[in-house]
């Protein structure tokens, strides 16, 4: 997809270097969230799916984007599908 | 101090060690990405008891290692500065723990540095095996020192007064009593419950723990002064 190579991610806050947007990443790690949340693996892909698409549609008039800002936006849009895995997701990087 | 009275030391401050949660958090990521990656629960308990082990080695290991230091420097009997310096840093420690433990933000990060906390992260994502996750239950004490050092401080000094074989049942209760809570979650998620029921009930309870740990703190560093220093300074007045 055009914006999926368009799109760069600033990581902690510049402190990483900017990588492209990768759809597959964010694929996993809402996939692994939402395993981790004691879902089966077939609801776990599919509900990934579903909130991997929201946020690509959210990101296509959008340059350039922090990795916070996807975290927040597929949060979001977690909840309504699995709230358990959606607060998992976000505590994720404030759990340490 | 008679025996009773430095066990009940001792149990009180590992109690104060197992309230502390950095060992808990970083079991908390590591079953859940042991879980998000698909390993099967007989895996997941395995790399989550190797961590446990780790946590209980190192602070069996660190506890032995301060307590030798503090034989080798004062004897049988520390002097009583040094027990009024150790009560110093409990209260200190106490109300850092008060006004610092937690971040001021969402979640549960707490103030240790962030290099630090961005290791133990990324070692919990990266941790494969037993052995790996044995490591890092090592290394999250060392990296728990900051707060845990306290208690350790002053149940080292009273250890070094007992009998060998005290000195070793000293450092087994407290060694089993600080991975009281570490164990309790081990056995939560090896029974099937779920990490964000864990995680939320440690966020919504951290204003608590932390009130608990530092008052615990401070209550044991007065009441140390009060046994030791108090009754020293009263013996010989008399």
């Amino acid at each position: 997809m055009a914006h999926e190579e368009a799109t760069s991610i600033i990581k902690r806050q510049g402190q990483r270097p900017t990588e492209s947007f990768s759809r597959n990443k964010l694929h996993q790690s809402i996939v692994a969230a939402t395993l981790s949340a004691r879902a089966p693996e077939g609801q776990a892909d599919t509900i990934a799916y579903a909130v991997t698409n929201y946020v690509l549609e959210w990101l296509e008039s959008r340059p350039e984007v922090t990795s916070h800002d996807i975290r927040v936006v597929a949060t979001r849009h977690l909840r309504a599908h699995h709230p358990d895995a959606a607060y998992l997701y976000e505590q994720h990087r404030i759990t340490l | 101090m008679d025996i009773a009275s430095s066990l009940a030391i001792v149990t009180l401050a590992a109690l104060i060690h197992a309230s502390f949660q950095l060992s808990v958090s970083v079991l908390t990521l590591l079953s859940g990405h042991a879980i998000g990656a698909k390993h099967s629960q007989a895996r997941v308990m395995r790399l989550t008891f190797g961590y446990v082990s780790g946590v209980g080695v190192m602070t069996l290991l660190a506890l032995s290692f301060i307590s030798l230091i503090f034989l080798h420097l004062f004897g049988h009997d520390a002097p009583d500065i040094i027990w009024a310096i150790a009560c110093g840093l409990l209260v200190g420690v106490g109300l850092a723990v008060w006004f610092f433990y937690y971040r001021r933000e969402k979640g549960t990060s707490i103030w240790i540095p962030r290099s630090f906390a961005r290791h133990l992260s990324d070692r919990s994502k990266a941790t494969k095996s037993g052995t790996e996750a044995f490591s890092l239950g090592l290394t999250t004490v060392v990296s728990e020192l900051l707060f845990i050092g306290a208690p350790m401080v002053i149940s080292a000094l009273v250890l070094i007064q007992l009998p060998a074989h005290w000195q070793l049942v000293g450092i087994a209760i407290y060694s089993v009593i600080s991975l009281l809570t570490l164990f309790s979650i081990w056995v939560l998620i090896g029974s099937g419950h779920k990490l964000s029921a864990i995680q939320k009930w440690r966020e919504d309870n951290k204003g608590f723990l932390q009130f608990a740990a530092g008052g615990a703190l401070a209550v044991l560093g007065f009441f140390v002064y009060v046994c030791k220093i108090m009754t020293d300074v009263s013996g010989t007045l008399l």
